[in-house]
Parts: C-alpha cells; sequence; structure tokens
C-alpha cells in the first residue's frame, strides 16, 4: 500500500502557487498566537531586508491550532492585497499555512517543511522557532546567507545565553553528540537553524520518520544526519536566545528528545561513531557562542533532594543499567550532604556512557533507560550550578570544554559496554 | 484610407515612433529623409499602424539628436524641405495615418537667433525671453537631469557676462515662460504646424517650463498654467488635434497634466515601462500591478501612452533604488549599457533576442490600458550598438534588407550618418524587413497581426481595467470591458509552464474565444477556470454569452 502523503491537497495547492522558490523560512506551529505574530514579521523584515530579489516563502506548518496562529502567518504575505509599509519588496512574498495531520508534533511539522523545501526546490531553507521573541531580521541573514552563497549545508545557531541556561545542553548533549560524532556542534538540538536544498532530500529520505525520533527529538536527529552524511557543517552566531524557565520545562520529555534521540542515532550509525576518537571544530560564523551572566533565581535544593530521591528509588533500575561500581560511587555522592556534593566530569560522563550501552542492548525499556537518567543529570546540573555559581563566562565555557575532553577520553570505555566485553 | 473623424482617435491609435534621419535616405547622403519617409508609408500602412511620431526634425546644430532647436518654422536641409514636410504629411493622411511632431518647448539651442539675440545686451528686447542671472546660486537644490554630463543647472556665458539657466545641456538655454512674448511665440510655432496639417504635438520635457525659488522647479502650478493656455488656444482653433505630455514623473504628479480634461490629452506612463521589464525578469506581477494600482483614474477623454523603449534610455528616474540596482544587474550588467538613469538598449537585445518574451511584452503593450507606441525597428528586432556614445546606439538607421547600407542608404557606408548594426546576431543581414516580410512567422508578420486584433477591438484603447488576482503570482490576467464586450487577458510572465486558476464566477454561462485562432475555449461555469500556460505564453480571450 503506498503511504499516505503528509501533504494536503490544499496546501499543495499552495506550494503550486508560489511555484520555485530560492529560500524557504519554515516555522513550526501549535497554538502560537501569541508570539508567531511578531516573529512572522521580523522574518519578513528579514526577507526583504537581506533577500530583496531571491523568490522567497515563508512556510508554516501547523499541528491544529485553535487560535489564530495560521491566521498570523498568513498576515506576513506581501502580494497584490497586503503590501509591505516598512521595506519595498521587488516581488511577491508568499507566507503559507498548513495544517498537517496527527496532532502536534515536531517531527512532523519539520518534514512537511523539508517536503515544502524540496519541492519548491529551494537553495537554503531555515527553520525559526516561533517563540524566539528575541528574534532580529539579522537572524534570517545569518542562517540563510551561508547555505545560500557560502556553500555550507547544514548551520546551527549560536546564542548568547545566559551561563546558567541551556543546562542540558552543557552538560550532556553538547559534550555527547561532540564525543560520539567527532564534530563540535554547540547546539546540535536547536530551534532554530537552516539547511541546503540538497540536505533537505537527503533529511527526507532518512529512516527517522517511521521511527519516534521522527516524532520529537527531529532537530538532533537531523543534526546527526548531516554529520554523518558528510555534510558542510556550519554554525552561525544570532544573538540572545530568550530564557525559558527550567521550572516550566518538563525533564523527561527533554530527555526523550535529546538524549532518547542521540541514544537511538548510535544504533544506525555505529559505524561512524566507533571510528571517532576525537572532534573537530567546524566554522564559526560571527561572534562565539556568548554567555551572560546577570543574577538568576534556580532552585538548587529541589535538584539535589531529586537526585537523591531518584538514586533511592530507582536503585533495581540502576542497577541493570549500570556498572556497580558506578552506581557504588552513585550511592556514595548521593549521601553527602549538600555543601560536600559534587559529582565530577569523569562519573557523569562513565554514567552517561553506561546508560548508552544499556540503551543499545535494551536491558530494560529503552525509554525506561532514559527516564532514570533525569533524576542523576539533576545531580549533574546542580554540580554544574555550584562550580559555576561565582564563574565568568570564560571560566563557565572552559568547564564544559572540560567536560567534553572528558568524555572523549573515556569514550572507549563505551566502545567496550557496546562490544559486550565488559 | 480616410482617417477618423473621431476627435478621439488617439484612444484606438497604434503609435510608430521614428526619426527621419534613421528612416530611408533618397538622395544618397547618408541621412535619411521626408522623401524617404514618404517612400516607406506603404510599408507602415502595412504594418498596420494609425499614428507616426516623428522626433524633431528642425534646423538644428544636432548636438542633442534635433532636441536643440535653431529654427522652428523650417526643416533642416538634411531632411529636405517644407515643401517635403508638406508632401509627407498628404501621403500619410491618405493612407489614414496621423502625424504628429515633436515640439521642444522647454529650450533652443544655443544656434537659436533668440538666444544669440538675448545674450547680446541685457538691454537686448529678447533678453527676458531665457533665465539670466548674475549668480548661479538660485533655485538651489534642483536636481540635475544629465548627471553623466552637466554639473550644475546653470552655465556662464562669456559673451553676456551672466549665468543662463538649463535643466539639460549647457548649449539647451531654457526658455523664460514668465515672459508673455515666448508664450505667445510658442503658440504661433504650434499653429504654424497645424495649419500645415499636423495631427498632435508631442511636447517635450514639459514639467520644467517654470522656475521658482524654493521648489523643484518642476510641475509647478505656472507650468500648467502656461500648457492650459496652450490646450485652449488649440482646442479652440483647432478641435481634434492632440497633445501628449512627456513628463518623467510618479503617476501622482503625471496626473496633473490631464487637468481637467483640459491640459494634455495624453501623457506617457513612464514608471509603467521598467516595471513591465521588472516583473518579467522577476516572473513576478507583482511591480506591474502596483505601479497601475498606484495610478490615478484620468478624465474620460484622457489616456495613457505605453511604449517598450524608445530613442531615449530605459529610464531608472521612476523607480526605488533598489528596483534600479536590479534593473542595473539584470539587464545593464555592461558598463557600457548604462547612461544617465537608464539603460541605452533596445527590444530585442533587452530581452535576450528571446522571441517568446518579446511578443509577451509586445502584448503587454497591446492589452494594458492606453495607446501603444511602437519604436522604429523593434518591429523586426533590431539590435543596438552600446559603444557609439550618448544614445546614438539605439538610433542607428532602419534595416530594410541585407545588402547595401541595408537597403537604407546608396550612400558610402563610411558616410552613413551612424554606423549599422553589423553584429552577426542582429546585423542588418540576418534582421531586414525584407527577409521579415518573406515568412509569415517572423516577428514582423507576429507585429502585424496583433496590431490587426488591438486595431479591431477598442475595448483594448478605450476600456476599463480590472485585475483578477490568481493565488499565482506568477500570472498576471485582467479583464478589459467596454460596454457589452470583454476581452480577458492572461500572461505568464514566467520562463516555465504554469498552472492557473482564475475566478471568472461573474462571467459563468460565457465561452472563452482565443483572439488570434479564434478557438472555442470550455464554458465558465462555477469552478475556478484552470489554464495551464507555456513558458511566458499569453492569452487573449474574447468572453461570449452565446
Amino acid at each position: 500500500m503506498a503511504e499516505e502523503s503528509i501533504l494536503t491537497d490544499e496546501f499543495l495547492r499552495q506550494l503550486i502557487d508560489v511555484g520555485e522558490a530560492d529560500v524557504l523560512v519554515g516555522v513550526p506551529t501549535y497554538n502560537n498566537a501569541a508570539t508567531v505574530g511578531q516573529v512572522v514579521q521580523t522574518i519578513r523584515a528579514g526577507l526583504l531586508k537581506y533577500f530583496p530579489r531571491e523568490r522567497a516563502v515563508i512556510v508554516n506548518a501547523d499541528g491544529g491550532s485553535r487560535d489564530q496562529t495560521p491566521e498570523l502567518v498568513r498576515g506576513a504575505s506581501i502580494n497584490d492585497l497586503q503590501h509591505s509599509t516598512d521595506l519595498t519588496a521587488l516581488r511577491t512574498l508568499h507566507s503559507i499555512s498548513a495544517e498537517y495531520a496527527g496532532g502536534p508534533a515536531t517531527g512532523t511539522a519539520l518534514r512537511t517543511i523539508l517536503a515544502s523545501a524540496e519541492l519548491l526546490r529551494v537553495s537554503a531553507c531555515a527553520v525559526v522557532s516561533p517563540e524566539s521573541t528575541t528574534i532580529e531580521p539579522e537572524w534570517i541573514e545569518r542562517l540563510l546567507r551561508p547555505v545560500y552563497k557560502g556553500n555550507f549545508d547544514f548551520v546551527t545557531p549560536l546564542y548568547r545565553r545566559h551561563k546558567f541556561d541551556g543546562l542540558l545542553m552543557r552538560n550532556l548533549v553538547y559534550p555527547m553528540t561532540r564525543a560520539f560524532y567527532g564534530k563540535q556542534v554547540r547546539e546540535p538540538y536547536a530551534a532554530e537553524f537552516s539547511f541546503s536544498g540538497q540536505l533537505a532530500s537527503h533529511f527526507l529520505g532518512q529512516e527517522i520518520w517511521t521511527h519516534e525520533v521522527g516524532q520529537a527529538g527531529t532537530e538532533i536527529a537531523l543534526t546527526i544526519s548531516a554529520i554523518t552524511g558528510g555534510f558542510r557543517l556550519a554554525q552561525s552566531f544570532l544573538g540572545a536566545k530568550p530564557h525559558v524557565d527550567a521550572r516550566a520545562a518538563d525533564l523527561v520529555a527533554a530527555m526523550r528528545q535529546t538524549v532518547g534521540a542521540l541514544f537511538w542515532s548510535l544504533e544506525p550509525n555505529f559505524s561512524v561513531w566507533s571510528a571517532k576518537s576525537d572532534s573537530q571544530p567546524i566554522p564559526t560564523l560571527g561572534a562565539a557562542q556568548e554567555v551572560t551572566l546577570e543574577p538568576l533565581r534556580i532552585n538548587r535544593k529541589r535538584l539535589f533532594s531529586m537526585f537523591r530521591s531518584g538514586v533511592a528509588e530507582l536503585e533495581p533500575v540502576l542497577k541493570s543499567i549500570l556498572s556497580s561500581s558506578t552506581l557504588t560511587e552513585l550511592q556514595r555522592i548521593s549521601a553527602l550532604e549538600e555543601d560536600d556534593f559534587l559529582f565530577g566530569d569523569e562519573l557523569w560522563a562513565r554514567t552517561i556512557y553506561e546508560f548508552a550501552a544499556s540503551y543499545h542492548k535494551a536491558v530494560i525499556s529503552r525509554d525506561h533507560v532514559v527516564q532514570a537518567l533525569a533524576p542523576l543529570y539533576r545531580g549533574r546540573a546542580f554540580t554544574f550550578l555550584v562550580e559555576n555559581r561565582e564563574a565568568s563566562g570564560e571560566q563557565v565555557e572552559q568547564n564544559v570544554e572540560d567536560f567534553c575532553m572528558t568524555c572523549e577520553r573515556l569514550k572507549p570505555s563505551l566502545l567496550e559496554l557496546w562490544n559486550g566485553r565488559k | 484610407m480616410p482617417m477618423s473623424q473621431d476627435q478621439l482617435w488617439y484612444k484606438d491609435a497604434i503609435i510608430y515612433q521614428v526619426h527621419v534621419r534613421t528612416f530611408f535616405d533618397t538622395n544618397a547622403d547618408g541621412i535619411g529623409d521626408f522623401r524617404g519617409l514618404a517612400q516607406k508609408l506603404d510599408y507602415l500602412q502595412d504594418l498596420g499602424v494609425s499614428a507616426v511620431w516623428l522626433m524633431p526634425f528642425f534646423p538644428s546644430p544636432l548636438r542633442d539628436d534635433g532636441y536643440d532647436i535653431a529654427d522652428y518654422f523650417s526643416v533642416h536641409s538634411s531632411y529636405g524641405n517644407l515643401e517635403d514636410f508638406k508632401s509627407f504629411l498628404q501621403a500619410a493622411h491618405e493612407r489614414g495615418i496621423r502625424v504628429i511632431v515633436e515640439m521642444v518647448l522647454n529650450h533652443t539651442s544655443d544656434q537659436h537667433p533668440w538666444f544669440q539675440e538675448s545674450r547680446k545686451s541685457q538691454d537686448n528686447p529678447k533678453r527676458d525671453w531665457y533665465v539670466w542671472s548674475d549668480t548661479d546660486t538660485k533655485y538651489h537644490g534642483v536636481r540635475i537631469i544629465f548627471v553623466d554630463t552637466e554639473l550644475s543647472n546653470w552655465a556662464w556665458d562669456p559673451v553676456s557676462k551672466a549665468y543662463y539657466w538649463h535643466r539639460f545641456f549647457s548649449h539647451q538655454p531654457d526658455l523664460n515662460y514668465d515672459n508673455p512674448a515666448v508664450r505667445e511665440e510658442m503658440w504661433k510655432v504650434m499653429k504654424f504646424w497645424v495649419e500645415l496639417g499636423v495631427d498632435g504635438f508631442r511636447l517635450d520635457a514639459v514639467p520644467y517650463l517654470v522656475e521658482r525659488e524654493g521648489t523643484s522647479c518642476e510641475n509647478l502650478p505656472e507650468t500648467h498654467a502656461v500648457l492650459k493656455e496652450l490646450r485652449a488656444k488649440l482646442d479652440q482653433h483647432f478641435p481634434g488635434k492632440m497633445l501628449l505630455a512627456e513628463a518623467n514623473q510618479w503617476p501622482a504628479d503625471l496626473r496633473a497634466y490631464f487637468g481637467e480634461g483640459d491640459e494634455f490629452h495624453m501623457a506617457f506612463h513612464f514608471p509603467l515601462m521598467p516595471r513591465m521589464f521588472m516583473g518579467l525578469k522577476l516572473e513576478d506581477r507583482k511591480p506591474i500591478t502596483e505601479i497601475l494600482k498606484q495610478t490615478p483614474q484620468i478624465p474620460a477623454s484622457c489616456q495613457w501612452c505605453l511604449f517598450l523603449r524608445n530613442h531615449d534610455e530605459l529610464t531608472l528616474e521612476m523607480v526605488t533604488d533598489m528596483e534600479r540596482d536590479y534593473m542595473y544587474d539584470q539587464y545593464a550588467i555592461d558598463k557600457h549599457m548604462r547612461i544617465n538613469v537608464g539603460i541605452r538598449r533596445r527590444l530585442a537585445p533587452l530581452l535576450d533576442n528571446d522571441r517568446r518574451r518579446i511578443e509577451l511584452m509586445n502584448g503587454l503593450l497591446m492589452s494594458l490600458p492606453g495607446t501603444p507606441i511602437i519604436y522604429y525597428g523593434d518591429e523586426i528586432g533590431m539590435g543596438d550598438n552600446i559603444y557609439l556614445g550618448d544614445r546614438n546606439g539605439v538610433r542607428t538607421p532602419m534595416q530594410w534588407q541585407g545588402g547595401w547600407n541595408a537597403g537604407f542608404s546608396g550612400a558610402d557606408p563610411e558616410s552613413l550618418y551612424s554606423p549599422l548594426v553589423l553584429n552577426p546576431v542582429y546585423g542588418y543581414q540576418a534582421v531586414n524587413v525584407e527577409s521579415q516580410k518573406r515568412f509569415d512567422h517572423s516577428l514582423l508578420s507576429w507585429m502585424k497581426r496583433i496590431i490587426k486584433v488591438r486595431k479591431a477591438n477598442p475595448v483594448l484603447g478605450r476600456g476599463s481595467i480590472e485585475f483578477l488576482y490568481p493565488a499565482n503570482h506568477r500570472i498576471l490576467a485582467y479583464v478589459r470591458q467596454l460596454d457589452k464586450e470583454s476581452i480577458l487577458v492572461v500572461n505568464n510572465l514566467s520562463s516555465t509552464a504554469q498552472a492557473v486558476e482564475l475566478d471568472l464566477r461573474r462571467f459563468k454561462g460565457n465561452i472563452l474565444i482565443e483572439m488570434f485562432g479564434r478557438n472555442i475555449f470550455p464554458r465558465v461555469g462555477d469552478l475556478p477556470y484552470l489554464l495551464t500556460m507555456g513558458p511566458y505564453q499569453f492569452y487573449w480571450f474574447r468572453l461570449r454569452k452565446i
């Protein structure tokens, strides 16, 4: 039976009207009316300012919003009836919207955008989060230009972030992606990124779409796919990333989308990552990662107590995942007082590798493996917050770099575990 | 063939723009003349044009291709004499072809006796016929038009030891229209030619007639007053004669030149022309629909004049900076192609000699609201020579056949007023009237057909326009309507095949009849009307309820 198309007839009709395009900006949405209007207007300004001659299109893949999200996106069109008041536009700018089937799923949204990019034969495509309220028109240029003119296939962002923002990225996702795949991609799981038309076709041909990572965690799967496919990578500094309140974020969901997708990728890409023993930087366009230091209130105590209770309550699960020496060490530090507590680089790297191997061997349900890592990550995050309480931006970055080096150094242990010799 | 007695004849006209010098030389001196032009009237009649616009043919030092007139009451000796002109005029009228002559009101040549008198002394009776000043600081800030050659709008006259005002070249002093004697004299000039039988005037550079301190010295109310005065006299003494304004201005400023139907009958739509080229290159209708939406309504008796190319550069004054940069990059990448604020190229080379694009642009010219003007030679796809200096590259001899001097002149080739185009692609051996007359599918034959269809349908000259906005922005579609006649025009601006769905529900029940082949297309129903169109293809459909 033929696979059902993810593109509705109505959306296909809109794509026919757009025709061939040079650049595309995709915006995956689901009930983002509060912010998406500002974001698409900024995208529009960026396209008019930096790509006035190119055939440009904004594509919104919507998960079935019940607010005015699609209407707000369509309002960014410049055509016979809607004019641009801020900048002069040479040509029509389509801003189209499609509701994909199956309910909100980032992966489906991205697949819709990828399919649009391929059908419209675009040279460069960027994806922008509808919640990125700090977006400037320059983001569009910084994302699209390196692909459109600079010969790169995949561009990830660099942001100006608070030193305590993106803890999961700093303590797990970045260091492990780097150690596994040998490329120093600072934001492998990003809300903003860009890619070439050629890479869009490559992405669409990947196996991920029938798997869970094709629904959630797709962003990191795309990064890994770009790396393993040998495409030309770069990272481009965008600007400030809006602060996300960590309390509001669902850690387990985030772990599934990032760590789950990362662990999952190790299976099909064994031949690639097993051959990497170090990492290489990728070209950085614009400024490097910037760190801001303004005071930020974070409930460290809660992290610590959740780590402790997690180690205690999940002991049977952890026993099946971790080596006895690692579990013993974790139990030892969980007994320490808060002031003496330290979840060091080596122990944390070893812990992740043992989780990755157990995921591979499916010692228990793979989803449970990923979930069980969450409380341990909280302990590591606690140490990161304490250690960097007084640190400057450079010191924070150096500490992240030290941890990355530790991960790379200990990577052979994963290979041993993977091959079952330990 | 009798000429129409309709006083609004200009609304249905197809105008052919030509310089006497360029068309046909009968005395083998290397320069075209009125006798030659008269001999070629059969060609123009066969082409189907209904009016000829003659560029300046008056005595002149020819430092600006005749726009520097030294005598308004005669004919330049190179082109013949007044009797030759009269014979030509009569022959044209006998063929139903009207004649529009160029009249340069704003300035004269510095060789004109009026200026020679004026500069002699401050007491000379003609002193006040021009705009003099002791300093070059008056009217500060007024833009310079020929930026490539002029540094100031003032020039120092060593004879008179004063500055004189000139908006164009420094050898073209501006007349002083604050002086009633000047206004009266220019009316005498027009009266002279109308009494000979000319049918209208193309008035050159009209926005600049009057100067006032603290203004741009363009489009001033006083200038409009001068023009209205001339129009009133023309209507009073010679009804049915037509005035055409050359005012390279934005639509809102142009509107004033129609007055309340009491100033000009027609005006060139300068801002539309570059946007037609832009829309074609962008493959997007937006530049065209945008400028036409900004175009104000004009009095019922008035009409826009549309053109693709003319004797000047493809002017880019009436576009934004961004649009100008785009046009230069797309149409004039070689710096030789640029002059002043524009592009000095003919139609065919601008369109890469692509027959489909040439046809599409002519289709637009003939179907958008206005009276079309064809620049001589563009009907056969003549090329240009961008290395000839100034705008002479688009003013080369007409290419009649592939033999001696392209059939233009029996003179030695070295003595021609201008070198012929010799390029293997556009040269006269490849592109000429004689060879194109032999084939039904030549550009010339195609031009004859489209002119014939256009002339047979007054709705295209006089009808209203309503744009359709299909979602496919590469398709420019509109309905022209006059009384019960409706014509649907659909243009594909893209280099690739396109599908388009048109909302024609209000024409439900009509059948579409394609106007060139007269083939019937399906009846309009409730559903969107689907058309598939080849690259650069266009359709004209008559809507018929049968």
